[in-house]
């Protein structure tokens, strides 16, 4: 039992942390990648970000990775993201461990300090592995210092969630009809990708240096036990609410639930021949779409619920 | 000792001891200092910390106070302080030396500020009761009737042990005598008991040696002691009441308070639309649906609890929280209407007061004041004004004031007019010299004024938390220490007395 709003912010400090996380890697990769010559992956990374229009203004990668760091008045740049986790967290300040609070905070001002901008254009990328890192080491504290109850688990949600849709939007714009008919098809693309993901060496593991559309789409959606894959995502969605749903009203919290159900035995049962012969655009499409109305299950069950139900009779 | 052309003097500099400009530059003015007596003696009391203070160098000391200013930044300890068109977050400036207060010293603090508020409480029970004293003409009848902290709506409603004023934090000052006197008691939604506890946590890491042998008394308990009293205010019926606590939100300056108290007791921090008032019973909105709350520990003003009782243009509470409060089904704490007993006029019958109810003498003393409403002492006071602090009645954190001895000529004369205009509103009282305690200021150790706000919970007994928030002046020779006009904090040791030296008088030459 804990207060709709807090559970509301936990959840949303989740979903900006996974989002800060997600820009930032895109933007280093972006910004590496942007060295050699040749290469699809600034434009998937633009395209995933939803603005692809940036690198036909002819925006250097620099600038581009700049206005998605440190961009106040961009409602997707990391700052924005760091702020408003923060913010949430202030808001539920009671409900998180000290050692949490601090670490976002910590970063939150290393973000927000009259020298960030200095330091990104100094060595962008270095500033990007420590923000990457601090926010490594929040979720660290968050997993090692919050009891894994219900407040954890709504935190946890809004992060999966988040990832979720973020990777399929990835996938769609590389191989799918965000890519407007020119998948990505170069090797260092195609590596430049999984980068993004934080996928390159789990995959290599798996598949060994044969980089291949196919087998990214496969393990960026189907790999049990990768953490960025969408299967393994809708799996701890799944694990969560069901776990909510014990701690409170099962009649209420029974849609979240069975959305979440569902999505996940789609992805744990798909036929993986099928999938790679049709393209994974339906695929890519209902993910994202099942994770918009379980997102919406979850309000209507827990947070905007009509008060009346619950009033005595 | 020679210095090799090799060195950075700035360097060599910061690091000598600071034994020297501790005695020599530190100029204790005509106020009482903490640390130093009249002959420019330590005192007592303060011996191991001054001994500690003098094998630090400067650049020791600095690093100290910048580790204790990240610390707090970290933690997120901030005030926002709301500029004209922005507001900006700030910590809240504290000092890095503990203020020292021996524990014969603290044994009459404690018993004078138990007196008051047993006191206070059985003025509140009166006046919303049968209001024997205003029958008895020991209070004007007008004087708090009119006062704009009294509420009408409290008139003859049950409240539990009579304890009207749960949380109090008086302010105290000690004059040119040495002697602490009492200059307000806030009864209604006093803050600054988390920089209390935030400062102790600091100062046991900037002096943990002179903190373990000074033998300093514990406050740590302050939370549960908190939640002890809240849980006794409950109807005897709910055997595991719930208790909350009310904030107006992440945007109130005292936010990180609200958080951190409802941190440390386990207890919700819920916003007014949090909450649901049916049936005269009031609920939270849960996960897993309404929880009935029994005890609501408000950091909200009077006002703005409930916009059907109070002001109409408020969301800050919840609509209909009042009426449950009246039919018993919900305690609030403190209890509406408190703030009629710390009115800045009615604070002068105090003594009166406490004489009335307990028949006892009060064992702390007022600053001596004079009400602007008596056209005699308004004359006075009209005359004096460069020798006074007048004091707007309804007004507080340092607003609303003027410093007769500080302001300009102009100032006094502008101010003068508004008294004129509406005398009952204003109190004057004499300039007291605060007592100073050294602070360190650009890298060097100076005095500055210091007052002390201790915390007193009265639920079914009065308990008297041993520590209190030292708030500091920080510019020199300032008398205000109100965080919003710039005004800094430290931490503050009460004394066992088991470890104390005897008085430098006692010891062998």
């Amino acid at each position: 039992m804990m207060l709709a709003r807090v559970a509301d912010s936990l959840y949303w400090m989740g979903r900006y942390i996974e989002r800060a996380e997600h820009v930032s890697r895109l933007s280093d990769v972006m910004l590496t990648a942007s060295l050699d010559a040749t290469g699809d992956a600034p434009r998937a990374a633009r395209t995933a970000l939803g603005a692809p229009e940036d690198i036909d203004e002819g925006k250097t990668a620099v600038d581009v990775a700049l206005s998605l760091i440190l961009d106040r008045d961009d409602p997707g740049s990391v700052i924005v993201s760091v702020a408003r986790a923060r913010e949430n967290a202030r808001q539920v300040r009671d409900q998180i461990t000290s050692e949490t609070w601090e670490r976002l905070n910590l970063l939150f001002l290393r973000i927000t300090s009259p020298d960030a901008k200095r330091q990104f254009d100094q060595r962008a990328v270095t500033f990007l592995h420590e923000v990457i890192s601090d926010l490594h080491l929040f979720k660290g504290a968050v997993d090692s210092t919050m009891s894994h109850g219900e407040g954890w688990r709504f935190l946890m949600l809004g992060i999966y969630l988040e990832r979720a849709q973020l990777i399929a939007r990835l996938l769609d714009a590389s191989f799918g009809e965000a890519a407007q008919g020119s998948p990505l098809s170069d090797h260092l693309s195609q590596m430049g990708l999984l980068r993004m993901a934080c996928a390159l060496e789990p995959y290599l593991r798996v598949y060994t240096a044969d980089i291949q559309p196919r087998l990214i789409q496969e393990f960026l959606l189907f790999n049990e036990d990768f953490p960025r894959s969408i299967r393994f995502s809708t799996a701890r969605i799944e694990e969560h609410l069901r776990a909510l749903a014990g701690h409170g009203n099962v009649q209420a919290s029974g849609t979240p639930e069975r959305l979440a159900g569902r999505l996940s035995s789609r992805l744990r049962f798909a036929d993986l021949e099928e999938t790679a012969s049709s393209g994974a655009g339906g695929l890519l499409a209902t993910v994202s779409q099942d994770c918009g109305r379980i997102h919406e299950a979850i309000y209507g069950a827990f947070v905007a619920y009509p008060v009346e139900q619950h009033l005595p009779t | 000792m020679a210095m090799t052309c090799f060195g950075d003097l700035r360097r060599v500099d910061d690091r000598e001891p600071l034994d020297r400009p501790l005695s020599a530059a530190y100029r204790p003015g005509v106020a009482y200092d903490e640390m130093y007596d009249r002959e420019a003696g330590v005192r007592a009391h303060y011996a191991a910390l001054q001994s500690r203070i003098s094998t630090l160098g400067a650049g020791e000391l600095a690093d100290r106070q910048k580790t204790l200013e990240q610390s707090f930044l970290l933690q997120g300890i901030t005030f926002t302080v709301y500029g004209a068109e922005t507001s900006t977050e700030q910590i809240i400036p504290t000092d890095l030396f503990p203020r020292i207060i021996p524990a014969a010293e603290w044994a009459k603090i404690e018993a004078g500020l138990g007196q008051r508020l047993q006191a206070l409480n059985l003025f509140l029970a009166d006046i919303y009761g049968d209001q024997i004293i205003l029958k008895d003409g020991v209070v004007p009848r007008d004087l708090v009737l009119g006062a704009p902290a009294y509420r009408r709506e409290m008139q003859g409603l049950y409240v539990p042990h009579k304890a009207y004023a749960n949380v109090c934090g008086s302010d105290l000052i000690r004059n040119e005598a040495g002697e602490f006197v009492v200059l307000e008691d806030n009864l209604r939604v006093p803050s600054g008991v988390s920089y209390m506890l935030a400062n102790r946590d600091a100062a046991k890491r900037t002096f943990p040696g002179t903190y373990r042998s000074s033998g300093v008394r514990s406050i740590e308990r302050y939370p549960d002691m908190l939640l002890a009293t809240l849980k006794s205010l409950a109807a005897e019926w709910r055997p595991n009441p719930q208790v909350v606590v009310l904030t107006p939100g992440v945007y109130n300056s005292a936010y990180y308070e609200h958080a951190y108290l409802a941190r440390l007791m386990g207890a919700p921090l819920v916003e007014g639309r949090d909450l649901v008032v049916h049936d005269n019973l009031v609920y939270m909105r849960t996960t897993v649906g309404l929880k009935r709350v029994d005890v609501i520990y408000r950091r909200v003003d009077d006002d703005y609890i409930d916009h059907l009782t109070f002001r109409r243009d408020s969301a800050l509470g919840a609509a209909g929280l009042f009426n449950a409060y009246r039919a018993g089904n919900v305690v609030i704490a403190n209890a509406p209407g408190a703030g009629v007993a710390d009115d800045k006029a009615v604070y002068a019958y105090v003594p009166e007061i406490i004489r009335y109810y307990l028949d006892q003498e009060p064992i702390l003393s007022n600053v001596e004041t004079y009400l602007c409403r008596e056209p005699k002492q308004l004359g006075y006071v009209l005359d004096n004004l460069d020798k006074l602090v007048v004091k707007a009645v309804g007004a507080s954190g340092g607003y609303g004031m003027l410093v007769g001895p500080h302001a300009s000529a102009q100032e006094r004369s502008d101010f003068a007019q508004q008294l004129k205009a509406d005398p009952s509103n204003y109190i004057a009282q004499p300039t007291i010299q605060l007592s100073t305690a050294p602070c360190l200021v650009d890298g060097a150790i100076e005095p500055r004024h210091v007052d002390l706000r201790p915390f007193i919970l009265c639920g079914d007994k009065i308990v008297v938390t041993p520590g209190a928030l030292t708030r500091v002046a920080l510019k020199r020779g300032s008398l205000v220490v109100n965080s919003s006009q710039g005004g800094g904090s430290k931490d503050t040791w009460v004394l066992t007395g088991e470890n104390e030296t005897p008085p430098a008088g006692d010891l062998p030459a």
